[in-house]
């Protein structure tokens, strides 16, 4: 997987956008024209709490363009509450980007799988795949009809969308991997992002079709940076991603622990151990 | 100017801030946004003889005000970091304090000295407190005895500042300290985690893969500030205080409590701008009550407790 190379800062944003796609999903634009510079699909930032409450939020980057960035979240506790509240003008705090991010060169028939959020990591991939002449299938499931939120937006950039929802208020009633293991166009490759038990259901069609899957995992945070050691997924030992510490050649077992902050989010399907 | 400087044993601090064990990785990682050179020191994650691989996951669990954690000292062990991590902390900007965690005595000495031994670390941090380890991991911070048999084991092992954490969890923290400064502590660090647990309602099972936790953050803060008040006054040596400190007056609330120092740990996980601003606040704070020097109001709330600054502050 590709890492950043630049450093990330703190940087110091004004918001200037704030869109509710759905009740309680919330899209904050902010001007920030050095992280757009270096921010790559498939990273995230850390947004520093503007008030009272305590732990950043770790949350992909959206949109990236010119001056713009965005990021995309579901209300779902105190702090994605705060963040919700701020205001077009107000001062926010971002740490990034973070982690690596999909390896994207040379492919040119891509399934992309969101679920529900994951939604929010996967923009800046399509377009950049779109805009390399490669052909993209946009799987997306949600909850309800009412949260497969900007699923226009992903046709009008180029994707072709295929959609599911739990409660079949629209298009498929189900699983969104049920479409993809139905799928007769055996793509190059499958990115995705969403829920753990989507991302394990992704990992298994994807070894069925024998199509390498990238996914980005979604995990509890603390720094967000690779300081703690608290974020770690299993991962085989003789990965290119296995971290250098702790050393992989232990106990006579193959497999590591590596960082979803810092060796992540996106890893291999078939090189993770969970 | 205002004098925030700090003396742990032989070690010389500029500013009274260090960065918890565990929470700050080697400061590398923090490096790319946070001007190291301001902040007072970083404490590394522990070490210990053996390489460990750590807890199941999950490992961390967000809780109100503050956090649980259960990381089970993941660490390369002591051979392969001289080997491989500790000459690149030589180049950082800031003091670079080690941190020893240990399963027997024989242990503690044996990574004390192998790593007080390079000239890139400048002191050892000595965790006897880590609740996430199976069977011994805290048990030589609760029990006084084997608090002062590991202390005076890792003494004779360096003449470098030995700073000696100390664990929230047990019943009278103050005869611990007392035991750790007889063997030879030279500062305390005060506290570690508070054990702790949360349970998904849903799944109906322990939402941390080792079941149970630390927790750190500003939900302990009330307890770390009472510890500190306890052990200021059972010892004469300096306290390095810590658990939920995220701005300049909880940093301050622990200096009149009786700690010459302060930690940051957790603070960094919601902005690693915490540090620097504390430092700046803290000089602003003393420079308009006319306060030359931070000694000064080390125990200023502490009924009864001799702050040993005092008239060297008082002096200058
Ligand atoms: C994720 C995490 C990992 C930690 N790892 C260690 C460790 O390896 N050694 C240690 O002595 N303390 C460790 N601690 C404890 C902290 O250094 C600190 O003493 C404690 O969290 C209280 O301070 P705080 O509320 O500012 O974090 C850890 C804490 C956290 C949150
Ligand atoms: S959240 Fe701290 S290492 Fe990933």
């Amino acid at each position: 997987m590709p890492t950043i190379s630049s450093a990330p800062t703190v940087h110091t944003v004004r918001i200037t956008d704030r869109r509710e796609l759905a009740p309680g999903v919330v899209v904050l634009g902010f001007d920030a024209p050095e992280m757009v510079r270096v921010t790559r699909p498939g990273a995230f930032v850390m947004v520093i709490p503007p008030g009272g409450e305590s732990a950043a939020t770790a949350l992909g980057i959206y949109e990236a363009d010119g001056r713009r960035a965005s990021v995309l979240f579901f209300v779902v506790g105190k702090r994605t509450q705060e963040l919700a509240e701020m205001r077009v003008g107000d001062e926010l705090g971002v740490v990034g980007p973070l982690g690596n991010g999909f390896s994207l060169d040379g492919l040119s028939d891509v399934a992309i799988v969101a679920g529900g959020v994951g939604i929010a990591s996967v923009l800046l991939p399509a377009q950049a795949l779109v805009a390399s002449g490669a052909r993209v299938r946009l799987y997306y499931g949600a909850r309800s009809a009412e949260l497969l939120v900007d699923r226009e937006r992903f046709a009008r950039e180029g994707c072709e969308v295929l959609v599911s929802t739990d409660d079949g208020s629209m298009g498929h009633s189900g699983y969104i991997t049920d479409l993809l293991a139905q799928t007769d166009r055996r793509p190059d490759a499958i990115l995705a992002c969403g829920p753990t038990p989507m991302l394990r259901a992704v990992a298994r069609v994807a070894a069925e079709m024998n199509v390498p899957a990238q996914l980005s995992l979604e995990e509890t945070f603390a720094c967000g940076v690779g300081g703690c050691w608290g974020c770690v997924v299993p991962l085989v030992g003789n990965s290119a991603q296995a971290p250098s510490f702790p050393p992989a050649d232990r106990n006579g077992s193959d497999v590591v622990y590596a960082r979803v902050c810092k060796e992540g989010p996106v890893f291999w399907a078939h090189e993770l151990r969970w | 100017m205002v004098d925030l400087s700090v003396d742990l044993g032989n070690l010389h601090l500029q500013y009274p801030t260090l960065m918890g064990s565990g929470c700050y990785g080697s400061g590398e990682e923090f490096a790319p946004f946070v001007d190291l050179s301001r902040i007072g020191a970083v404490v590394l994650k522990s070490v210990t003889r053996q390489p460990r691989l750590g807890n199941p996951t999950p490992r961390l669990v967000h809780t109100p005000a503050g956090m649980l954690n259960a990381i089970g000292l993941q660490n390369p062990g002591i051979d392969w970091y001289l080997e491989h991590d500790v000459a690149k902390f030589a180049d950082r900007p800031c003091v670079v304090i080690g941190s020893v965690a240990g399963f027997s005595v024989d242990d503690y000495a044996y990574t004390v000295e192998k790593l007080a031994a390079r000239d890139e670390i400048k002191a050892i941090e000595l965790n006897i407190s880590c609740p996430n380890v199976a069977s011994e991991g805290e048990t030589f911070a609760c029990d006084p005895n084997l608090t002062g048999k590991v202390v005076r084991a890792a003494r004779a092992a360096t003449g470098k500042t030995l700073i000696v954490k100390l664990s929230p969890n047990v019943t009278d923290i103050g005869a611990i300290a007392r035991e750790a400064q007889a063997a030879g502590a030279d500062a305390l660090a005060v506290i570690n985690t508070v054990r702790g647990m949360s349970i998904d309602v849903d799944l109906m099972r322990p939402r941390l893969g080792n079941v149970t936790g630390g927790l750190s953050g500003p939900a302990i803060r009330p307890i770390a500030v009472l510890a500190v008040y306890e052990v200021a006054r059972a010892v004469t040596i300096p306290i390095v205080g810590q658990g939920g400190i995220e701005t300049t007056r909880d940093a301050i609330e622990f200096f009149l409590a009786g700690a010459s120092a302060v930690s940051i740990g957790t603070g960094n996980f919601t902005d690693p701008r915490i540090p620097m601003r504390i430092v700046d606040e803290l000089a602003e704070f003393l420079r308009r009550r006319n306060v030359r020097s931070l000694k000064q109001i080390v125990g200023k709330a502490n009924v009864g407790f001799a702050n040993p600054y005092q008239y060297e502050g008082d002096e200058g």
